[in-house]
């Protein structure tokens, strides 16, 4: 991308003097060779680490880059070529992408071990409202279909997918509990589990997803799958098959319904950012807290892994192997220790 | 569908700098490449795991085929600085909105929004890009990133200007006049005046153009009175730039 030479001296107009004293050419011919320099430099570090150059180096691009720098403004004052500036415009772009990019992360066995007990606990502490929130919701939900069901059983069949209508649920508990184990096997379980936490994870991430595009959007979906699930407790109950139900939920959702809620909070709280900035404008609202929000988002596709499993397993036992008592004892334990870890675990003091 | 407009980043020292963001066209291809290649990493995982015992080969099976699918675009935007495959070979990059590599946080935002994008038959996505004058989907827009291309095309002066549809001024011998004796420094004063002329207030805009326009009616002697001064500048200009001027 060769400039246009400019062959002729000093711009005149039929006599009358243009408002051009420059002369483009030797401006060009004075620069080109540390643009040349420069594009150089930057071929030989494409996207790798600033690290593994010499300080010397790393040192000329960086005058290099800011001579080309103050060269496009002037070229930007006295000139529209179009070849030109965008030749500058390129170089300064890239250069500017590389000098000024973060500092690649290293992944170490501490730095998880850290994530898992320092940050990401302390992601979900500093976002703690919008988990409150996103958990109020779905709450608000579990009540409405609960109220909805227990004082109109009817409403159950538009509350609940068709699917889950195919029989009543005290038939249901009646065949399960009369009949062999549905998962007797190592692998029938990895099957049911790896498919339920992909598929968890991905609904994690529409709720994530449509919280930080809409804000509503987020809500609505905590609420409606809180109506659902309350709807189907109602159902159980009305046919007195609530201990069942409890124990078949409890395991899995003991971890699944919290980090679904921990993910809609965090959507939630990227929304804000999003669409309500405030002074500081939306880049850098979405700067402030996209760290916190990604953190709280692994942390519940990392719980759902194992809710999957749990749903995948000890779940779907009937009493003749796990106790309706130990189910419920181990959702208990597992939903306490999931909060202990992520809302109650204390700062360190500082060294003194 | 919104007009595509540059993006303009102010680096610390205070240097605008403008991305080209990626037409639809190219980012459709470049996905397409990457969904093909994702399809043929699952296909090959499944291959490679038919000797594993069942339990542990539909777990990994299943984990590692969300995970390329989920994970693929993650690890190459980090790691190959914003470019997945499709995108290296269409030259497009993602960068974020000061123009620098997107962060590991960033692209794990952008990707998981995914959910949303891709609803339904990608649907918003598309509807997103074809909203946004930076053509980001809502990925883009949470995440506070964009795609553009990597190298920025050239645009010719013809390009960057209004097109002129009819040129009262399109004779052989003011064709011949403005070749022979309309200067470099002259045409890029001309382009540079009509580049510049929405910044400028309507009063200024309006004298500069009628001055400017006075002294080449009279250096050319144009004829034609009922052109204004910025309309007469405009049709130089299109002649001077014209695909067929040698």
């Amino acid at each position: 991308m060769k400039p246009q030479p400019a062959s002729r001296p000093a711009a005149t107009a039929g006599g009358a003097a243009l408002p051009l004293d420059r002369d483009i050419d030797a401006f060009i011919r004075a620069r080109s060779q540390r643009w040349q320099e420069l594009e150089e430099r930057l071929e030989k570090l494409p996207n790798s680490s600033l690290r593994n150059h010499g300080r010397e180096q790393l040192l000329r691009i960086l005058h290099l880059y800011r001579l080309t720098s103050s060269d496009l403004n002037q070229a930007r004052g006295f000139t529209a070529n179009p070849e030109l500036l965008e030749r500058l415009n390129q170089l300064v772009g890239r250069a500017y992408r590389i000098i000024y990019q973060a500092a690649p992360a290293r992944t170490t066995r501490r730095g998880i071990l850290q994530f898992f007990t320092r940050e990401a606990p302390a992601a979900c502490r500093r976002q703690a409202r919008w988990v409150a929130i996103a958990a109020c919701t779905m709450l608000l939900g579990v009540l409405a279909g609960l109220v909805l069901v227990l004082v109109r059983p009817s409403n159950g069949e538009l509350l609940i997918p068709q699917a889950f209508f195919s029989e009543s649920p005290a038939d249901r508990v009646a065949r399960i509990e009369d009949s062999h184990e549905r998962i007797d096997t190592v692998s029938k379980a990895a099957q049911f589990g790896s498919f339920l936490y992909t598929h968890n994870i991905q609904v994690s991430f529409l709720v994530f997803a449509l919280g930080a595009a809409t804000l509503v959007g987020g809500l609505a979906l905590m609420f409606s799958n809180g109506l659902i699930l309350g709807a189907l407790a109602g159902m159980y109950l009305i046919d007195g098959v609530g201990t069942f139900f409890i124990a078949w939920v409890g395991p899995h959702g003991a971890l699944e319904l919290p980090s679904i809620i921990i993910a809609g909070g965090a959507g939630m709280c990227l929304g804000r950012a999003v669409l309500v900035p405030g002074e500081i404008g939306r880049s850098q609202a979405v700067r402030l807290i996209i760290g916190d929000v990604v953190k709280m988002l692994f942390t519940a596709c990392t719980v759902l892994v194992f809710a999957g499993l749990i749903e995948g397993s000890i779940s779907q036992f009937s009493a003749k192997s796990v106790p309706y008592g130990l189910k419920i004892a181990i959702s208990a334990v597992l939903f306490g220790g999931l909060l202990a870890w992520l809302f109650m675990t204390r700062r360190r003091a500082p060294h003194a | 569908m919104r007009e595509l407009r540059p993006f303009t980043v102010i680096t610390p020292e205070h240097v605008p700098i403008e991305l080209v963001p990626a037409g639809m066209g190219r980012r459709i291809l470049a996905a397409a490449l990457d969904v093909g290649l994702c399809i043929g990493m699952i296909s090959l995982l499944s291959r490679l795991l038919g000797f594993a015992p069942v339990a542990v080969g539909i777990l990994v099976k299943t984990t590692g085929a969300f995970l390329i699918a989920w994970g693929y675009h993650v690890w190459c935007e980090v790691r190959f600085g914003g470019q997945s495959m499709g995108k290296k070979l269409l030259q497009l990059r993602v960068c974020d909105a000061r123009g620098l590599p997107v962060t590991l946080h960033q692209s794990m935002a952008r990707n998981a929004a995914r959910a949303v994008d891709m609803l339904p038959v990608a649907g918003i996505g598309l509807l997103s890009c074809l909203l946004d004058p930076w053509r980001r989907r809502i990925g883009d827009q949470i995440a506070d990133t964009l795609v553009v291309n990597e190298v920025q095309p050239s645009q010719k002066a013809e390009q960057r200007l209004e097109r002129v549809t009819s040129n009262s001024l399109d004779i052989p011998r003011l064709r011949r006049a403005l070749a022979n004796h309309l200067s470099l420094e002259e045409r890029e004063f001309l382009l540079s005046l009509c580049l510049r002329a929405p910044a400028l207030s309507e009063t200024v805009r309006y004298d500069l153009f009628e001055s400017v326009g006075e002294h080449y009616r009279s250096r050319f002697a144009i004829a034609d009175e009922h052109l204004s001064g910025e309309k007469l500048v405009r049709n130089l200009l299109a002649l001077c730039y014209r695909r067929d001027r040698k």
